[in-house]
């Protein structure tokens, strides 16, 4: 039995169907813990633990969906084309803000993370928290954080700012629907972006754009911001 | 559709390409990502023939990023040890973060 396991085609198999039953439960009921992507990463943990299956064995077949987001990553850039012509009025003051909420975001992460005694490749891991999946693993790969908790803290900081986003910059006077779809973009990547869309269609486009440049910002600067935090 | 995968994955290759030629510590996809958008700037590629297939790419990004967040599970110990750390230096952070870029854009830009 345990040889199916070691077959690429059972982590593959076993995450559709994750992910399909997921995004059913998530349509049919509107509440925030139901994120696909939380539902098939607690559903497939919880399978692995009971059956006794080691994690390994899961990524044999993992790995090639995992490998997928090397090109939805170079996909991002025509994104990125195609919503800049959307907002190009504001292209100054949007790429400022951007650019200064990524910058925040890293400063203030690694600052708290190592007052509140965090070991260091802890650090380096949530350095990226804000970008968007493919791009944070890559970032904790280059600077030597664990890709699988940078992935971990990325989706718990999309959910949460999905689920909380709106009402907290509506309670800190932020009013601007394009104003909380950046900001929704730049602090909490495409799974905020995701609900800025609910907010509208141009909102969307600011979160989508706000993601790409956090995340091409955060890949520059990140390398040598936390090393001026870890040396 | 065929061809849009195609030029993505030739955008990527010339990002891994650019990485080793010039020894960045930037990953290849990230220089693929801006080397597909300045060629869409120039006119080099046009938008209808990558914009199908990027699409699909986008829609079933949170699939491939499942594997990743699976592996979390082989982290158990470490993050048990430090999670009050993680938790609440990523809160606090992401709120600073939304502030932030919020309130920027909110009283410099132009708004509806």
């Amino acid at each position: 039995m345990s040889e199916i396991y070691q077959l690429p085609l059972f982590g593959i198999l076993i995450t559709l169907l994750a992910f399909h039953f997921s995004k059913k439960i998530g349509s049919k009921w509107k509440f925030v813990l139901f994120n696909p992507v939380l539902l098939s990463v607690i559903s497939i943990i919880c399978f692995l633990v009971v059956f006794e299956i080691e994690f390994e064995a899961y990524n044999v077949g993992g790995q090639y969906l995992g490998f997928l987001l090397g090109p939805t990553v170079v996909a991002l850039g025509v994104l990125f084309y195609e919503k800049y012509e959307q907002i190009k009025e504001n292209i100054i003051p949007f790429v400022s803000a951007v650019i200064i909420g990524g910058t925040m975001s890293i400063i203030s992460v690694c600052s708290l993370a190592i007052i509140l005694g965090a070991s260091e490749p802890i650090v380096r891991s949530i350095a990226p928290k804000s970008v968007t999946t493919p791009i944070a693993l890559e970032i904790a790969n280059t600077i030597g954080g664990v890709p699988y908790i940078a992935a971990g803290i990325v989706i718990a900081v999309g959910i949460f700012g999905n689920a909380f986003g709106p009402a907290i910059l509506r309670v800190l006077g932020i009013k601007s629907k394009n104003a909380i779809g950046a900001a929704l973009g730049t602090a909490a990547h495409g799974i905020g972006t995701a609900r800025a869309l609910d907010e509208g269609k141009l909102p969307g486009a600011y979160g989508g754009l706000a993601m790409c440049i956090n995340g091409l910002l955060t890949a520059i600067i990140t390398p040598y911001l936390v090393n001026l935090f870890l040396s | 559709m065929f061809k849009g995968v195609l030029y993505i994955f030739l955008f990527l290759i010339l990002g891994e390409v650019i990485v080793y030629l010039f020894n960045l510590s930037i990953a290849g996809n990230i220089i693929g990502m801006v080397a597909i958008f300045i060629a869409l700037k120039l006119k080099v590629i046009k938008l209808q023939e990558v914009k199908a297939a990027s699409d699909q790419f986008i829609k079933y990004m949170v699939l491939f990023f499942i594997p990743y967040g699976v592996g979390l599970m082989t982290f158990y110990d470490i993050l048990k040890l430090h999670w009050i750390a993680i938790v609440v230096s990523t809160v606090i952070s992401t709120i600073l973060t939304l502030y932030v870029t919020g309130i920027i854009l909110q009283k410099f830009g132009k708004n509806e």
